[in-house]
């Protein structure tokens, strides 16, 4: 019996000293690590963590545990009792040398890449409050310009990638890569990193289309075994940003008016005349027309996502709301986005991808009139009744209205309706199979489909060209497009050598239907087309677009010292004469990694990165839209009813691509772990430059396609982030980009000229493209306030000139910037998170075109006029210096000249947010991982001496526009926010 | 194996594929017809033809955008009336148009630029017509083909005849041997960059290519085509500019004798401009449907007529013509002048001017913006036909053919028997000539090639610089250098546009 208590106490005794340690490994964001290594120090005992993270281990008390993972920094753990759980933290390690680097076709990691590439990943993005991914990199990646074209809800930036290097009007944005195939739409709350492309060594293999720089986004997927939920909520309130432009008020504009009243031989104001005609209380009407039609407006945005992985099975599913409400009178977006990505996993060598991203969108927008009419609309004019309803206004309406547009756009907004709507749908099927350990193939192929549908309706009970008829006119867009890209993929490694590579053919085909109808004479209180009577007009065309390429590259590495990447590729396209179509886009880039060189690694510690990189490949463009090089007839115009074709196109049956060969040097570098540091230094030349060369009008046409000429785009960008501050509980990051880029025309055998609403640019060689020549402005004659201008004469003196056709143009600015960059920093404290992020430019022109209007010397004296800079003043009498005329002496004065073109230089703080992850211990108890909130800023301030709306200035060449011209646009927003991020 | 040969099969079955994606690389555009394709079938020429009739009233594309103040015709009618006697400014204005009020054009104005730019595109048309039926071989040429052919020498002549009143000094205001005329294009393929021709020169190629014309066209398809008649009109008032008179009088002769026109009747004619493609007065006019009714921001109506909503309404039919029309209230051309009232029975004025509308371009269907603007009329004829006449000294012939208007423009009460006292035989022929073709787009011309100054000594915003209290109704300006233009100021020609210098450097501009 004493045997068996003995036996019995002993093994009892035994299991707490020898006994299964447990636990869970958790990231430093609380998501479980499976696959970690824990091992028994000492010894060569050792389990890995499960798909839920969770361990079990023989240990006893007083023995240390090592926790080992990839990219984490280690941890050690002593055991001191046997009778509780160990979860452990781990934390990822600083160096980030292994972190992968998705490049498009093929993965490397940070130390193989030889090329000029950022990377951004969901944290760095989690400032997204909108759906549009030029807001996210504002200012955070070197080399990278956006523009906020306009402040309309639902409207993207404009994004450049080291200059210009086109000066054809069609899409100049960089090429966008979504989950490894070309095109494809994303929400950027499911955006896992983005990858920007910049040199050829990189964007290389991306052959003809990469000539303005690669995007590549890759989407979230499921990671841990658990589900893990992640749950946002965005609510922001958003005010107009008018900039400087600010419309006088009654009294401003009333002193305005007396100076049309100024006497020309007295140069005193003829009062009796002036108050003859524009009675004293003018002074005190006062109706804020700006201020009022901009209200401030809500935006919401919704997300949900979950994912999920099993043995065989991952997904992602996310769901996005979008609502934005504009500043500007009946004007919102809203958007639904919806992604599904999942992966199947059959056997240890066949996996399938399914991935689906559905987006629906609708949103109403404006008619640019109204938008013009409110901000021209004279302050003494109330556009309601006293009974609070808006007034009729018309030619013909009894009664004072001042304003010179006898409308008025209330009324013309609320019996209106400019809607639009959107639906799109991508699916990519992606097949990877592993062949051999080597060697494998992938099949990655998209659907894609969008439709378009735009509705403009004015109703006849508006003043204006539709009274009594109405307006009606909807277009409908529909796109197909498919996409196959077939590679083999090759790896392997023998020794120090490690060669992989990939070589395959891509597909690619789009098809467009366009339609569109128009009429007048409808009923009161109908708007759809069935009920238009009158002037009924159609159109519509649809075209094809294809794509074909085969492609090809090889990595080689020695000892992860030497690398070398080269790729070529060969690419068809049907937007170039059949004869003519086709081309090849070679690239190689090699880099060193001297930090990896035993030499270095004995002698160097403070430097623990050391990397030197060299690039050179060709890319090209093929995007100038399709048949450009023909002569063509249009055929939609008619002649009493009678099909008419007009001259439309002059022949260019030579017309071929342009191509760019890119040079890229680039060092990176990191000190002591806590500074990064890059710079690259660039060359492209871009050889047969399509343009549109200005013909003389005497031809009939205005201008031809044509390859003539090069530019050059050389810079510098400079890249450094510094850890200022790490301890436990505080960190402060530091982080200033900036990149200067001078372009360069050349090869141009005669200048020639380009304009938009009579603003000209001239391009010839040793100058920067969207160079303006205009008429030079000299100010005002001190004797007469008469406008003066430059006279260039025929033995090259100089002389002032108030005849506006006597002066000569000349070059007086340029629309690009010397240099741009941006700065962002943050500091953390426990859980709190302060982060800001600025932009800058200096060195660009820009044409204020809404002065020619708003800043008029008299010319329309019943427009409202801009509140003038403090330094300006204008012409009273003889021996005034002045800035501005005298309105009885200003002929031609608003014509086009340098007096509207101005300094587009700023620096504007982008956004400040101060963010708060709640102790684990309270989120636990909330049963969260993670709750985070965030209060944030946007668009705080500007810094500019642009007498305007905004000096960031649209960069596209179009129908409407001109790079570096600014007229009215929907002004940007001043944005505060709140937002909560919960994981569970 | 299994593997590799499942390798292989793929590869090969991939290579077909790209091989077999036979994907159609030469995409034409399914709206437009190439150049090339033009002259396979007839009716590629014939569209072609249409456009260059399109074109007088498309708004076209100009400077990467389309502008609605930019049509062929808007600018032809503005752009000579407005800098008239007939036409008075009733307001100050950004638009180009009021340059030409006020005489201080810029080579830069956009209305200018625009009509040189589409004179030359219609040009183009024509040669690239001409061409395909002259020189391609791959046109029969019959009857219709004939037709077209001449209806584009037609267009041509009318186009390069337009642009020489605009740009060049007239023929009897200047050197004609030595002023520099338009640049000529004959054919669609000559280098870009070509000199001015003189005035002769450019004149010579008007009257050959309207010559061709006439005796080319012998099929008309309708008065909104041109035809052997229209040729033989433009060659009547080319011979008149260049006060060649016996053929001017002997094309006008033709014109009437053709037996194919009548004049409206004091009865018909204030119906007259609203249905002109009907009548049988018309000899050549530019049709216009519902489709190219250009509302208020586009229309050649809406500036100088308005329903309150229906157009701008700023310029207005001056006092100097009115006091030409005053002493004949009965005249029926007084229908074409709408007088705007107050509701107390007062003239309505908008800043400080009277305003009286004109309705010549209006209410075709109804609608207040819309006409079909004619460009030869029977009446003109008569007109030609008199000055040729009067400066031949013939007054009874003369008298006669100014009477033949008055009697259908219900003047049959006050004909002339002769010449009043204080007036030439001239000044009859001319007034007559500015009462019936007033507002279309002859009157500048008219002064000049007669040395006549242009006198616009009535308050209006020609006057630069002026404000409403300024105008005193009581006393007529003075003073003031807008009143009175000298014939042979060079200020009066339009500058040759900029862009056109700019790119062509053989091109002289105006002083």
């Amino acid at each position: 019996m004493r045997k068996i208590l003995l036996l019995v106490g002993f093994v009892l005794l035994m299991i707490p000293v020898f006994s299964q340690v447990k636990g869970v490994v958790f990231d430093e964001n609380g998501n479980t690590l499976p696959g970690v290594n824990v091992v028994l120090k000492g010894t060569t005992n050792g389990v890995v963590t499960d798909l839920d993270g969770k361990y079990s281990i023989n240990a006893s008390k007083g023995d240390v545990l090592v926790f080992q993972y990839m990219g984490y920094v280690s941890q050690e753990l002593t055991i001191e009792s046997l009778s509780k759980n160990y979860d452990i933290f781990m934390e990822q390690d600083v160096m980030k040398m292994d972190e992968v680097v998705v490049m498009g076709y093929s993965n490397k990691t940070k130390t193989e890449v030889a090329s000029a590439v950022a990377v951004l990943d969901s944290k760095e993005l989690l400032d997204a409050n909108s759906d549009d991914v030029g807001s996210m990199l504002q200012g955070k990646v070197a080399g990278v310009q956006v523009v906020s074209e306009s402040g309309a809800p639902g409207s993207g930036s404009q994004i450049r990638i080291r200059g210009v290097s086109t000066i054809k009007p069609g899409n100049e944005e960089p090429l966008y890569v979504v989950d490894g195939i070309i095109g494809g739409s994303f929400d950027p709350n499911d955006v896992e990193t983005l990858t920007v492309l910049k040199d050829a060594g990189a964007t290389g293999v991306y052959g003809a289309r990469a000539n303005k720089g690669v995007i590549i986004v890759t989407t979230k997927t499921g990671k841990s075994g658990k589900t893990q939920f992640n749950f946002k909520a965005s609510v922001g309130m958003k005010t107009a940003d008018h900039g400087n432009l600010k419309m006088m008020s009654g009294s401003e504009f009333y002193d305005w008016s007396s100076e049309l009243y100024r006497d020309p031989q007295t140069h005193e104001i003829d009062k009796i005349k002036f108050y003859k005609f524009y009675p004293k209380e003018l002074a005190s009407q006062n109706y804020d027309w700006v201020g009022n039609a901009f209200q401030p407006a809500l935006t919401q945005q919704y997300n949900l996502s979950a994912a999920g992985r099993s043995d065989k099975f991952s997904y992602y599913a996310s769901g996005t709301y979008f609502n934005d409400k504009g500043t500007f009178r009946n004007t919102g977006y809203e958007k639904v986005n919806f992604r599904l990505n999942t992966k199947y996993q059959f056997n240890k060598w066949i996996s399938l991808k399914n991935n689906v991203n559905a987006y629906a969108s609708k949103g109403t927008s404006y008619d640019y009139m109204d938008m013009y009419y409110t901000y021209l609309a004279l302050p003494w004019d109330d556009p309601y009744n006293e009974d609070g309803t808006i007034k009729y206004i018309d030619g013909n309406t009894p009664g004072k209205w001042w304003s010179r547009d006898k409308i008025n756009p209330y009324h013309t907004i609320e019996n209106s309706d400019h809607n639009y709507k959107s639906f799109g749908i991508d699916y990519d099927l992606v097949l990877d199979v592993s062949i051999t350990k080597w060697l494998s193939f992938s099949s990655s192929n998209r659907l894609s489909f969008s439709t378009d549908k735009s509705h403009d309706f004015v109703s006849p009970i508006t003043a204006g060209p539709f009274h009594g008829k109405g307006f009606i006119n909807e277009r409908q867009n529909n796109w197909w497009g498919a996409l196959s890209s077939n590679m083999f993929h090759l790896n392997f490694d023998f020794g120090k050598h490690s060669i992989s590579g990939l070589a395959g053919f891509e597909l690619n085909g789009g098809s467009n239907d366009y339609m569109w109808v128009e009429g007048k004479g409808l009923p009161e209180g109908f708007d759809v087309p069935s009920v238009a009577s009158s002037e009924i007009k159609i159109g519509g065309t649809s075209t094809l677009e294809y794509f074909n390429s085969l492609i090809s590259q090889v990595n080689y590495d020695y000892d992860k010292r030497y690398f070398l990447t080269a790729s070529f590729r060969v690419d068809k396209t049907s937007n170039f004469p059949p004869d003519n179509n086709t081309a090849m886009f070679p690239s190689i880039a090699a880099s060193w990694m001297v930090s990896n060189e035993n030499f270095f690694k004995d002698n160097v510690s403070f430097m623990s990165m050391l990397k030197v990189r060299a690039s050179y490949g060709v890319t090209g463009d093929p995007e100038i839209g399709a048949s450009r090089y023909m002569g063509l007839f249009s055929l939609s115009s008619q002649y009493n009813n009678n099909s008419a074709a007009i001259p439309y196109q002059l022949a260019n049956y030579n017309l071929t691509w342009e191509r760019t060969n890119m040079i890229n040097f680039g060092l990176d570098m990191n000190f002591f772990n806590r500074v990064d540091f890059s710079v690259d230094v660039y060359n492209n030349v871009t050889k047969d430059l399509i343009v549109l060369v200005a013909q003389p009008l005497s031809q009939g046409f205005e201008h031809r396609w044509e390859n003539a000429g090069e530019v050059t785009n050389k810079g510098v960008e400079l890249n450094l982030n510094v850890i200022a501050v790490k301890t436990r509980s505080v960190e402060w990051n530091i982080g200033v980009n900036f990149s200067k880029n001078s372009n360069i025309l050349s090869g141009i055998e005669n200048p020639f000229f380009s304009s938009v609403g009579g603003v000209s640019q001239i391009y010839r060689n040793d100058a920067s493209i969207y160079t303006f020549i205009l008429p030079k402005w000299l100010g005002v004659d001190e004797q007469t306030g008469a406008p003066l201008w430059e006279k260039i004469n025929d033995d090259g003196t100089r002389e002032p000139t108030s005849m506006y056709k006597d002066a000569t143009p000349q070059e007086v600015g340029k629309a690009l910037p010397d240099f741009v960059g941006g700065a962002s920093t943050s500091v953390s404290w426990k859980g709190l998170t302060l982060f800001a992020t600025m932009a800058y430019q200096y060195g660009n022109d820009i044409y204020n075109y809404s002065r020619v209007a708003m800043d008029n010397d008299g010319h329309e004296p019943f427009i409202n006029a801009l509140v003038p800079k403090s330094d300006w003043s204008r012409w009273e009498r003889p021996g005034d210096v002045a800035t501005h005329p005298s309105m009885q002496n200003a002929d031609l004065s608003t014509e086009t000249s340098s007096r509207y073109l101005e300094d587009g230089s700023f620096i504007k703080i982008r956004n400040i947010s101060l963010s708060y992850a709640l102790p684990k211990k309270w989120s636990a108890g909330m049963k969260m991982h993670d709750v985070i909130l965030t209060l944030r800023a946007e668009n705080v301030y500007t810094w500019t001496n642009y007498w305007g709306q905004d000096p960031e200035v649209t960069l596209a060449k179009g129908d409407w526009s001109m790079p570096g011209v600014s007229d009215f646009k929907y002004p940007n927003n001043r944005q505060i926010v709140f937002n909560i991020n919960l994981k569970f | 194996m299994k593997v590799k040969y499942t390798i292989q099969v793929l590869f090969v079955l991939f290579a077909v594929g790209i091989l077999s994606s036979c994907s159609k690389w030469d995409v034409s555009p399914r709206d437009q017809i190439s150049t090339e394709s033009l002259s396979e079938t007839k009716d590629g020429i014939v569209n072609v033809t249409n456009g260059v009739y399109a074109l007088f009233k498309d708004q076209v594309e100009f400077n990467g955008f389309i502008d609605d103040n930019n049509s062929y015709l808007r600018q032809y009618f503005q752009m000579s009336d407005f800098a008239s006697d007939d036409i008075v400014c009733g307001q100050v204005t950004t638009d180009p148009l009021y340059y030409s009020f006020t005489y201080t054009h810029s080579p830069d104005q956009a209305n200018s630029r625009f009509f040189w730019y589409v004179s030359y595109k219609m040009i183009n048309g024509t040669n690239t017509v001409i061409d395909i039926i002259e020189n391609s071989g791959k046109i029969e040429r019959d009857n219709m083909v004939n037709q077209i052919l001449g209806e584009n020498y037609f267009l041509r002549a009318f186009s390069e005849f337009s642009l020489l009143k605009f740009y060049a000094k007239l023929p009897t205001a200047g050197n004609p041997d030595s002023d520099p005329g338009i640049i000529l294009r004959t054919t669609a393929n000559e280098p870009a960059k070509k000199a001015r021709a003189t005035v002769t020169e450019s004149y010579n190629q008007v009257i050959a290519d309207a010559t061709m014309a006439a005796s080319l066209m012998n099929q008309s398809r309708g008065k909104e085509f041109a035809s052997k008649e229209a040729a033989w009109a433009l060659l009547s008032r080319a011979y008149l500019y260049l006060e060649d008179n016996n053929k001017a009088i002997a094309y006008a002769d033709s014109v009437i004798n053709s037996g194919r026109f009548t004049l409206e009747s004091a009865s018909s004619f204030p119906s007259y401009f609203p249905n002109a493609l009907a009548s049988d007065e018309t000899i050549f006019l530019i049709a216009y449907t519902q489709q190219d009714n250009r509302g208020k921001f586009g229309s050649i109506a809406s500036m100088i007529y308005s329903d309150g909503n229906s157009g701008w309404g700023e310029e207005f039919a001056s006092e100097s013509i009115r006091a030409d029309m005053d002493d004949h209230l009965e005249d029926i051309r007084w229908k074409y002048i709408d007088t705007l009232h107050k509701d107390d029975g007062s003239i309505m004025t908008k800043n400080g001017i009277q305003v009286f509308y004109i309705t010549k371009f209006s209410f075709q269907d109804g609608d207040p913006n819309l006409s079909s603007p004619v460009m030869f009329r029977l009446s003109e004829m008569y007109l030609n036909r008199a000055e040729g006449y009067a400066k031949n000294g013939d007054e009874t012939k003369a008298l006669a053919d100014v009477n033949e208007i008055r009697k259908n423009r219900g003047l049959e009460g006050s004909l002339y028997n002769s010449v009043p006292a204080g007036e030439t035989l001239l000044d009859v022929v001319l007034k007559e000539r500015r009462l019936e073709l007033a507002f279309e787009g002859h009157r500048t011309f008219d002064l000049i090639r007669n040395h006549k100054n242009i006198v616009r000594k009535y308050w209006g915003y020609h006057i630069k610089g002026i404000q409403s209290p300024d105008i005193d109704p009581d006393n007529p300006p003075t003073g003031y250098p807008e009143l009175v233009i000298n014939w042979n100021d060079p200020i009066i020609n339009y500058f040759i546009p900029a862009d056109e210098i700019l790119a062509n450097d053989l091109c002289v501009q105006n002083p």
